[in-house]
C-alpha cells in the first residue's frame, strides 16, 4: 500500500518537474492580488490593525494553494483520456492507495508553490519570526492537503478537462471569496459568516492568518477538525469513484460511456 | 493488501475458462452465452468484426468489467471474486496507449514495477531486463513520445511484462502499425508464448489471428467457430475461386443457374468449391462473359467467417 502510494506520488512529481514553469506562472495571480489589488485597496483601508497587504497575505497564499492543488488534480482527467490511468487501475493496488497517492502528490505540488510565495511575505509587510513561520508552514501543509483533496474529489468525476474552467469559476472562486481571504469575516454580513462555516478554504485561511496576525475567526480546534473532516470525506469519496471504475467505460472499451 | 483471502493459483486448471458467459449493457446483449477454454501456454486469438463482443469478452477476462451472467476463471480464479489475485499474474496491453508519453520508457516501467510492489532497486532491475529482452534498451532513456509507433507498442508490451505475468491479454495491440512492425511484434509475442505464457488476444486482422494456436471466431456476441487455423479453413471445404469479368452480374447469374456457391456482393465474384483447380478450366471455357482475371486460393479466415456468418470481417477484413 505504501509502495503504491509512493509510486503514484513519484509519477506525479516527475511529471510536475516537466511542467516546472507552472511554478512561476502560478506566482502571477497571488502577486497581483498582493501588490496590485492589495496596494490599491490598502491605500484607503486598514484591516487587522495594519497594512492591508499584510492582512491579505494569508488569503493570497490560500488562493495560490487552492488553484495549484486543483490544477495538479487535472492530471487525473488527462490520464483518463490517454489511457495511462487504466494501467494504474488494473494494478493490484487498493483503490484507496491511488486516491491517497493523488491527494499527497497534489498537496506536495501546491505546497511547493506556497513555499515559493512565502519569501514575498516581508515585502507585503508580513515579516514572520521563527515560531510564526513554523505555524505558517504547518497551516500551509494542512491547507495543501485539503485543497488537493478538493481537487481530486472533483477531478475523478470528470472525463473532460473542458469542465475545469467551469468548476474553477463556479466552485473555487466562490469558496475563495467566502473565505475571508480579502476582508475580515468578523465584519462581514451575517449570512457570509454563516456560509464561511461551510467553506473549507475559510478555515485554512483563518489558520494561516492566525500564524501571521495572531487573530482567529474560528477556534483553532474547529479549523483543524473541519480540515481533517474535509480531507477524510473527500478522500473517501474519491476512493468510491475509483472503485466504481471496475466496470467502467474508461476501462477496456471506448465505445460505452453511459455508466459514469 | 489482498482484498480477498489469498486464493492460490491452481496449476492444474486451464488458463482461461468461460462458462455460459453473458453481458448486457442495459437492453443491449453484448455477449449471449460464451463457452471457451484456453490451455496453459496456448496462444489464443479472438477474431471478429467491430462490435462483435471481442472487447467486452476481453474486458471481462482481464477483470475490467463484471459479467452479467455465467462465470469466467483465469488461472482457476474467478474474475469477480479473485480480481486482485488475477491482476498480480496477468499483463495487459490496451488498444490505446497506456504509457506516459512525457517520461522515458525506463521511468514508465520502473513506476509500473513500484505499483506492483517492487522495491526501487528491483523495479529498476526488472525494467532493464525487459527492455533488453524486447530489444529496446537502446531507446529506453528517450521520452516515450519521441519513439516510433512500433517502439511505443513494444514499450506497451514491456509495461505489461513488468509483473512477469502468466497470462498476457492483448486488445487490438497492433492497431495502427505497419506490416513490418506488426510482424516483428507478433514474432515477439510468439516467443513469449513459447516461454510458457498464455497469450489471449483480440484482433480483426485475419492474418494476425493466424499466428495463434487456436482461434475463436466471434460474431454478434456468440462464438461461431473455434479451432486451429487449419481446422477452421478446412470447414470451408476445398478452396476459393475469385473471378473478375467484363460483366459480373451476368456471370453471377450464370454460375448460380449451374448450382455454384457464389458469395453475395463484393467487387469480384467469389465462389467456394471442393476442387477449385479442376473446375476452373471449364469455367473459363464456358462462361458467357470475358474473364479478365482468375485466381484460385486456399480459403482464408475471411472466407471461413464469410461462410459461417454470410458477412465479411468488415472494417478489418482486407489487408492493412
Amino acid at each position: 500500500m505504501m509502495r503504491a502510494i509512493f509510486a503514484i506520488v513519484i509519477l506525479d512529481l516527475k511529471r510536475f518537474w516537466l511542467d516546472r514553469a507552472r511554478l512561476v506562472a502560478g506566482l502571477i495571480q497571488p502577486l497581483l492580488y498582493l501588490f496590485v489589488l492589495g496596494a490599491g485597496i490598502g491605500a484607503s483601508a486598514k484591516m487587522g490593525g495594519g497594512d492591508y497587504r499584510r492582512f491579505i497575505f494569508p488569503g493570497t497564499m490560500g488562493l495560490s494553494l487552492l488553484f495549484s492543488a486543483t490544477f495538479a488534480a487535472i492530471t487525473i482527467v488527462f490520464d483518463r483520456q490517454i489511457g495511462f490511468f487504466k494501467a494504474v487501475l488494473v494494478a493490484p493496488v487498493p483503490r484507496s492507495a491511488i486516491a491517497f497517492g493523488k491527494i499527497i502528490a497534489g498537496a506536495l505540488q501546491s505546497f511547493a508553490q506556497g513555499v515559493i510565495l512565502l519569501p514575498f511575505a516581508p515585502l507585503a509587510g508580513a515579516s514572520l519570526d521563527l515560531v510564526q513561520g513554523m505555524e505558517m508552514v504547518g497551516a500551509m501543509a494542512l491547507a495543501s492537503l485539503t485543497f488537493s483533496a478538493i481537487g481530486v474529489g472533483f477531478a475523478c468525476r470528470f472525463n473532460s478537462t473542458t469542465v475545469f474552467p467551469i468548476v474553477s469559476n463556479a466552485v473555487l472562486l466562490p469558496m475563495f471569496f467566502l473565505s475571508g481571504g480579502l476582508y475580515p469575516l468578523m465584519a462581514a454580513p451575517h449570512w457570509m459568516q454563516v456560509a464561511a462555516h461551510l467553506d473549507p478554504v475559510a478555515y485554512a485561511v483563518d489558520l494561516m492568518r492566525g500564524a501571521v496576525l495572531g487573530i482567529h475567526f474560528f477556534p483553532v480546534w474547529l479549523s483543524l477538525a473541519a480540515l481533517a473532516l474535509t480531507i477524510t470525506a473527500l478522500a473517501w469519496a474519491a476512493v468510491r469513484v475509483f472503485n466504481r471504475g471496475e466496470d467502467d467505460s474508461s476501462l477496456g472499451a471506448t465505445n460505452f460511456n453511459w455508466r459514469r | 493488501m489482498p482484498s480477498s483471502p489469498a486464493p492460490s493459483e491452481d496449476s492444474g486448471s486451464a488458463a482461461v475458462e468461460v462458462r455460459s458467459l453473458s453481458k448486457n449493457y442495459g437492453k443491449v446483449e453484448a455477449l449471449k452465452g460464451i463457452d471457451l477454454t484456453v490451455g496453459r501456454g496456448e496462444m489464443f486469438a479472438l477474431l471478429g468484426p467491430n462490435g462483435a463482443g471481442k472487447t467486452t469478452l476481453f474486458s471481462i477476462l482481464a477483470t475490467l468489467r463484471a459479467p452479467t451472467g455465467g462465470a469466467a476463471r483465469v488461472l482457476g480464479m474467478d474474475v469477480v471474486t479473485h480480481r486482485d489475485a488475477i491482476r498480480r499474474q496477468m499483463g495487459i496491453v490496451f488498444q490505446e496507449p497506456a504509457i506516459e508519453q512525457r517520461l522515458s520508457g525506463r521511468d514508465n516501467l520502473m513506476l509500473m514495477g513500484l505499483l506492483y510492489g517492487h522495491t526501487m532497486s528491483s523495479a529498476k532491475k526488472r525494467a532493464s531486463e525487459i527492455l533488453a529482452q524486447l530489444g529496446i534498451a537502446d531507446v529506453a532513456d528517450r521520452l516515450a513520445k519521441t519513439l516510433s509507433g512500433g517502439q511505443r507498442r513494444k514499450l506497451e508490451l514491456a509495461r505489461a511484462l513488468v509483473t512477469d505475468p502468466r497470462v498476457l491479454f492483448l486488445d487490438e495491440a497492433t492497431l495502427g502499425l505497419d506490416v513490418d512492425a506488426r510482424r516483428m511484434f507478433w514474432g515477439q509475442i510468439r516467443g513469449l508464448a513459447d516461454e510458457g505464457r498464455t497469450v489471449f488476444f483480440t484482433t480483426h486482422y485475419m492474418e494476425e489471428a493466424e499466428v495463434a494456436d487456436r482461434i475463436a471466431l466471434i460474431d454478434s456476441g456468440r462464438i461461431v467457430a473455434l479451432g486451429t487455423p487449419a481446422e477452421l479453413k478446412a470447414r470451408v471445404g476445398g478452396g476459393v475461386v475469385t473471378l473478375k469479368t467484363d460483366n459480373d452480374p451476368q456471370a453471377r447469374a450464370w454460375l448460380r443457374e449451374r448450382g455454384f456457391a457464389v458469395e453475395e456482393g463484393g467487387q469480384r465474384i467469389t465462389l467456394v468449391h471442393a476442387d477449385p483447380a479442376a473446375i476452373l478450366p471449364d469455367l473459363l471455357r464456358n462462361l458467357p462473359v470475358r474473364v479478365e482475371r482468375a485466381e484460385v486460393h486456399e480459403p482464408s479466415l475471411e472466407d471461413v467467417f464469410l461462410k459461417l456468418t454470410g458477412r465479411g470481417l468488415e472494417g478489418g477484413g482486407g489487408k492493412p
